[in-house]
């Protein structure tokens, strides 16, 4: 069983027994959405970020403030130059340095399974889809629903002039539909598959392998963004700067922010030695926890997971050589060894400390499963040659702490909007026949 | 084995007061105030006999000294003995160290035994049947196969339920037998004891989703029901199972006691674990489960990791005063429990009770942050 949640621009909640009609919908509605100037629908997607920031009942729900920031448009036009190298291929035929006129059409219906550990993962990638003119097709947690379309329904208000002509939100919302259904159903997920031009899966390593897994058409293109893991590493010149504790603040809200559920989570934190004792600086990382805001610290999570940390915990503290410093509650809690290694995710703001003799000592940790290694190194010649090392190895993204979620495209190493669009040629007429 | 062994006295009160004295007789503040100092010594010497446990208190700064409430005594989590020595007195007086298969991981629970500690749980057992048993010995039906108390086997929930509560049996009967790992009736001691002993005084045991998916079903195939003068069943274990057939308690008791033509208040539900054998919780007439006065039972929020108001549910704590061999004092479990009241149970038994609820769900990675491994 299917269920729709919003299809023709229309929100309403409707079952299937397939996508056929869905897939229909969004075909016919992403005919006239294609054909809207991708300014335009720049301009749209800018004002729908203002919007947002303006209706009190979506401005407090979590990571709302922070997708009105992501729509600006400079944001949006940077991303856009970033994937196509020049807006105007999404349009037209357009020249270049070769002898053919090149452009980027896009691929038709994307189907989009998103994951459940980001309220506002869905909006992302719609807004992706919607930056290289696909339709969509979106199958997302139903917890989420409710949030994904409170965002999309002040779309139809919003109307742009561009070029002398009114663009509506209107005709962006015709092209997109979202549904959920059961994943474990094969048949289900077997058509959802085969609806699609473009496949976007995110998710963990079951469900990526299952979904890549499923039947699709030849010319399908799938992208996936699967399971990751992400640490930070700060060398002696860091720990030692003025603004060390401010960083730590930082760093703590890239733990906190999304409960340590996303791939861009911190879940190991390497400490090159320095004048300061390894349970100074610990100090330091347990006033900054204290410091977030109550919303970030006190995240309810399931009682398994409760047990999965009381148990860490306690093993830490029955251990020789280890230790575990934490509040009395599951607010937060840091775990302490001297093994050079990276640990399983425990998620739920448990943080893995290491002291280490020098940075250098963790690229040998770095495969591809790394995408974010949060670095607080200064000096600019030894970060970048610490940054080439660990890309090579595999890592994905090199940022500073308080950034290891921005949602900064290339993302995984993928540069999405690129893959989202056909890159489509017409040969100039030989000069003879002009 | 002889119960003689020198009586170890800690303040005020001794243990052995509290393993003679009726088990449900004493207020909850009466009883905290009991146990406190008990548990104060033991701790101290949990401290100067495992060093890993005097790290565990030194690491967190607790100073035994100034522990006044019972939830201020440091648990330890229950999965801790799959992967620690929780002894707590000098080696040489470990006499038997019990493995518990247990339900989850494949690890074994290792629970270290002094000869006090196995005497304690003996005498404390025999203190909480004896509420809903009586003094005299029974017939003993076990609702298994006869292997399940085989010394090869692991120690599993089912072997500790039946161990343990054979301590009343004047006779013992294996009403299920086992060939090539399934399990069905034992016709012939079915036989004997429909013929035999039905106006003889009769208590149970089983593992309830066993009693309701083997026994019951192929009881009602056969056709057969028992009809006991005087019988008392007690059963534990597999309630995931039993929620996932939607099967309830009630349900449960209703159709269960019909077998055994008893009334449904003698199908007793109880809650335990290998990790403290000796105190089973067993469900009183009014379905609530009781505390001993050598017990006690903290539900602990799953965030806060506070003591719960009373109808909220938590993780249930349970602390002993057992064991001189291992660290029972204080063992948080991985199920949730609501307290239901104190000392003011319709039942009349004093103390704190509570009911259980579910086993925690085992937590799986969620979202896109995985292992850092890459798969092959």
């Amino acid at each position: 069983m299917i269920t729709c949640y919003l299809k023709e621009g229309k929100f309403e909640e409707q079952s299937y027994q397939d996508f056929e009609e869905i897939a229909r919908s969004v075909n016919t509605g992403r005919e006239a959405f294609a054909a809207m100037p991708l300014d335009a629908i720049i301009q749209i997607l800018d004002t729908l970020g203002k919007n947002v920031l303006k209706n009190p009942e979506i401005n407090t729900l979590p990571g709302v403030s922070y997708i009105s920031l992501w729509l600006r448009r400079e944001n949006l036009d940077r991303i856009c130059k970033v994937n196509y190298s020049d807006k105007r291929y999404l349009d037209g035929f357009c020249k270049n340095e070769t002898n053919v006129l090149m452009m980027a059409q896009p691929r038709g219906i994307v189907c989009h399974w998103i994951a459940a550990n980001m309220p506002t993962l869905g909006f992302f990638s719609i807004v992706q889809a919607v930056l290289s003119k696909n339709g969509s097709m979106v199958k997302m947690p139903k917890e989420y629903v409710p949030l994904v379309l409170s965002i999309l329904r002040e779309l139809p208000a919003i109307s742009v002039e561009y070029e002398d002509k009114t663009y509506s939100g209107k005709t962006v919302l015709a092209a997109i539909a979202v549904v959920t259904f059961e994943g474990r159903s094969t048949e289900v997920s077997e058509k959802f598959s085969l609806a699609a031009d473009c496949r976007v899966i995110f998710g963990g390593s079951e469900a990526v392998r299952a979904i890549s897994h499923l039947p699709c058409r030849d010319h399908c293109e799938t992208i996936i963004f699967g399971p990751k893991y992400s640490f930070a590493v700060f060398d002696q010149g860091y720990i030692e700067s003025d603004g060390f504790k401010k960083a730590l603040d930082a760093f703590v809200k890239d733990v906190a922010v999304f409960n340590q559920m996303a791939c861009s989570s911190p879940h190991v934190l390497f400490l090159e030695k320095s004048r300061y004792p390894h349970e100074t600086v610990t100090s330091w990382l347990c006033d900054a926890f204290e410091r977030l805001p109550a919303a970030l610290r006190n995240q309810q999570i399931s009682s398994g997971l409760s047990a999965n940390i009381i148990n860490a915990r306690a093993r830490y503290l029955l251990s020789e050589g280890k230790n575990c410093v934490a509040p009395r509650d599951l607010g937060w809690t840091i775990l302490i060894d001297q093994d050079i290694n990276l640990e399983e995710p425990l998620q739920g703001k448990c943080i893995f400390t290491k002291e280490i003799g020098t940075v250098d000592d963790v690229i040998p940790l770095v495969n591809h499963k790394i995408q974010a290694v949060s670095i607080g190194i200064l000096d600019p010649a030894k970060r970048e040659a610490f940054a080439r090392q660990v890309t090579s190895k595999g890592a994905d993204r090199i940022v500073v702490p308080g950034t290891m979620h921005d949602f900064i495209l290339p993302w995984d190493g993928i540069m999405t909007l690129n893959r989202l669009v056909r890159w489509v040629i017409l040969k100039n007429n030989p000069a003879s026949q002009v | 084995m002889p119960e003689t062994e020198p009586v170890r006295t800690y303040g005020a009160t001794t243990r052995e007061k509290l393993l003679t004295q009726a088990p449900y007789a004493s207020e909850d503040r009466q009883k905290e105030e009991e146990l406190l100092p008990i548990i104060r010594e033991q701790l101290k010497t949990a401290r100067r006999n495992n060093r890993q446990i005097d790290d565990f208190f030194t690491k967190q700064g607790i100073d035994i000294e100034t522990i006044q409430k019972p939830e201020d005594v440091p648990y330890i989590p229950v999965q801790m003995f799959k992967h620690f020595d929780l002894r707590t007195c000098p080696e040489q007086e470990i006499v038997k160290v019990l493995q518990s298969s247990g339900t989850t991981g494949g690890i074994p629970s290792r629970i270290p035994l002094d000869k006090a500690t196995t005497i304690n749980q003996i005498k404390a057992l025999k203190s909480i049947l004896s509420e809903y048993l009586g003094k005299n010995r029974k017939i003993f039906l076990v609702i298994d196969h006869e292997g399940i108390n085989s010394p090869k086997l692991a120690f599993s929930a089912r072997t500790a339920g039946v161990r343990g509560l054979s301590i009343y049996a004047k006779k013992t009967f294996y009403l299920l037998k086992e060939e090539e790992g399934k399990l069905s009736l034992n016709m012939p001691v079915i036989r004997d004891i429909v013929e035999n002993y039905s106006h003889e005084d009769v208590y149970a045991f089983g593992f309830t989703y066993i009693i309701w998916t083997v026994f019951y079903e192929q009881l009602k195939k056969e056709g057969i029901q028992f009809t006991f003068d005087n019988f008392t069943l007690f059963h534990g274990g597999g309630w995931k199972k039993m929620q996932d057939l939607a099967v309830s308690k009630e349900t449960f008791s209703d159709t269960i006691a019909e077998v055994f033509g008893t009334r449904p208040d003698r199908i007793l539900d109880f809650y335990g674990m290998a990790e403290q054998t000796g105190i089973i919780f067993v469900d009183c007439e009014h379905g609530n489960k009781h505390v001993p006065c050598f017990s006690q039972v903290i539900i602990r929020d799953p965030f806060t990791l506070d003591p719960c108001d009373i109808g909220k549910t938590g993780l249930i704590e349970v602390m002993s005063v057992l064991a001189d061999s291992y660290y029972d004092q204080a063992v948080l479990t991985e199920d949730l429990g609501v307290q239901i009241g104190v000392d003011d149970c319709p039942c009349g038994r004093k103390g704190r009770y509570f009911r259980f609820v579910a086993r925690v769900e085992k937590a799986e990675l969620r979202g896109c942050g995985d292992t850092f491994r890459e798969s092959r």
